[in-house]
């Protein structure tokens, strides 16, 4: 899994334009990231690459690259 | 009590719900938390308005009300009842046992057993399973599983994510035992599979107002994230469990009930089992997730509306609070 592919599946679930996403950003910045779009995050993640992701680690998530971070490191250790 | 001869098969026979008369719609939480418009609570929970409990007004109000319901079908009497389960998780008391209160309230004999039992999302699938040990064991004939709660007492105004998901409502399902079986070597209820994982118990949780933490009454907690991924993990594999454990493959089954969570959790769910859209119910636009009656008031509708019939094989899966899931089949009686 790329990095790009990570930010690909955030912007969809935040329903933001493509490669409008750097990973820089703070998730609390982002108007769109809330409880719901938290969930479909989970979601679109379990759906693209079968990882459920742990609900708690993304809720601790700060930046969007931790959270595509957290979201590498679940998908690694699948294909281990 | 009279000697049965002969073994008896627990089936269910009928259930009737009731919904508290307030509402809280969609415009009214987005005029409160300005940030989530009315669409987008719809789109993403499939929840349109939820029945709130008035200020007075107890889970065992609404359980009395369900369980009238169902007595005035005609399909039983308050006399008929040999035991009473009540599923809650918001009680009138600590003590005494809400079910006694209700033995009184609704005219049930008094050498009926009763008891309460407290689960949340799971507890309409576990109430079965009780009902179905009490009746084929030869205890009782025709248990009342009455599920009632009150969660909105438990919701801070400030929550978006609870107020949002939860309603009050109840359900009276009555479980009667018959001489014949669904078919050869097939029960009208069951097999089950349970699953229970402690925890989880901090990610979804009223801490205050019991023994250990006794302050005045909390509110509900609920770590949505958390409990979406344990959904993830336990509900697939208890479907599985359960088909393995029945013999069944998933084509076999006509319809899905899982517990009423929230849209977006269901549509994920029914996609990554492969369920037809057509077997599997949504039912929570009209009273939102109401905990352990989410899964009768389903069932209840589902036949109203003509999509379950007469002896078609029903999954009905349970999961949520504790943790705590349950999943059975239903082989439709009635």
């Amino acid at each position: 899994m790329l990095t790009g592919d990570g930010l690909r599946l955030l912007e969809e679930t935040l329903e933001l334009p493509p490669h409008s996403l750097t990973g820089r950003e703070s998730l609390a910045e982002l108007r769109a990231w809330d409880s719901l779009s938290t969930m479909g995050f989970i979601a679109a993640a379990d759906r693209k690459f079968g990882v459920p992701l742990p609900g708690s680690q993304v809720y601790r998530c700060k930046t969007v690259a931790e959270l595509i971070g957290l979201l590498e490191t679940a998908v690694a250790k699948r294909a281990a | 009590m009279e000697v049965r001869r002969f073994p008896l098969y627990a089936s269910v026979r009928a259930i009737e719900y009731h919904l508290p008369e307030q509402t809280l719609t969609n415009a009214e939480l987005a005029a409160a938390f300005p940030d989530w418009s009315v669409d987008k609570i719809a789109t993403k929970t499939g929840i349109v308005q939820r029945h709130i409990a008035s200020e007075e007004e107890c889970a065992s109000d609404l359980a009395v009300t369900a369980a009238r319901k169902l007595f005035a079908s005609g399909v039983c009497r308050p006399d008929d009842l040999d035991f009473l389960l009540f599923c809650t998780q918001s009680p009138d008391y600590f003590l005494p046992t809400t079910a006694c209160l209700l033995q009184e309230r609704l005219g049930i004999p008094t050498h009926a057993g009763a008891l309460d039992f407290n689960l949340g999302c799971s507890g309409f699938v576990y109430g079965l399973s009780l009902a179905k040990g009490l009746v084929e064991t030869g205890q009782a004939q025709n248990v009342l599983l009455l599920t009632a709660d009150t969660y909105s007492k438990f919701l801070h105004t400030e929550d978006r994510g609870v107020r949002t998901l939860f309603g009050d409502a109840a359900a009276a399902t009555l479980i009667q035992g018959r001489p014949d079986a669904a078919c050869v070597d097939s029960s009208w209820i069951g097999p089950f599979v349970f699953g229970t994982d402690g925890r989880g118990a901090e990610n979804l949780i009223v801490r205050h107002g019991g023994m250990r933490e006794r302050e005045s009454l909390g509110h509900l907690h609920m770590n949505g994230p958390e409990i979406f991924t344990f959904t993830l993990r336990a509900v697939p594999k208890a479907v599985n469990d359960l088909l393995a454990r029945a013999e069944k493959m998933l084509d076999d089954v006509d319809l899905f009930v899982f517990h009423q969570a929230n849209r977006y959790m269901l549509e994920h769910l029914r996609d990554k089992l492969s369920i037809p859209h057509e077997k599997f119910v949504l039912h929570l636009s009209h009273c939102g997730n109401t905990v352990s009656s989410t899964i009768p008031i389903a069932l209840k509708e589902a036949q109203t509306q003509g999509q379950l019939h007469r002896d078609r094989l029903v999954m009905v899966v349970g999961f949520g609070v504790g943790y705590s899931w349950g999943a059975t089949l239903l082989r439709w009686a009635c």
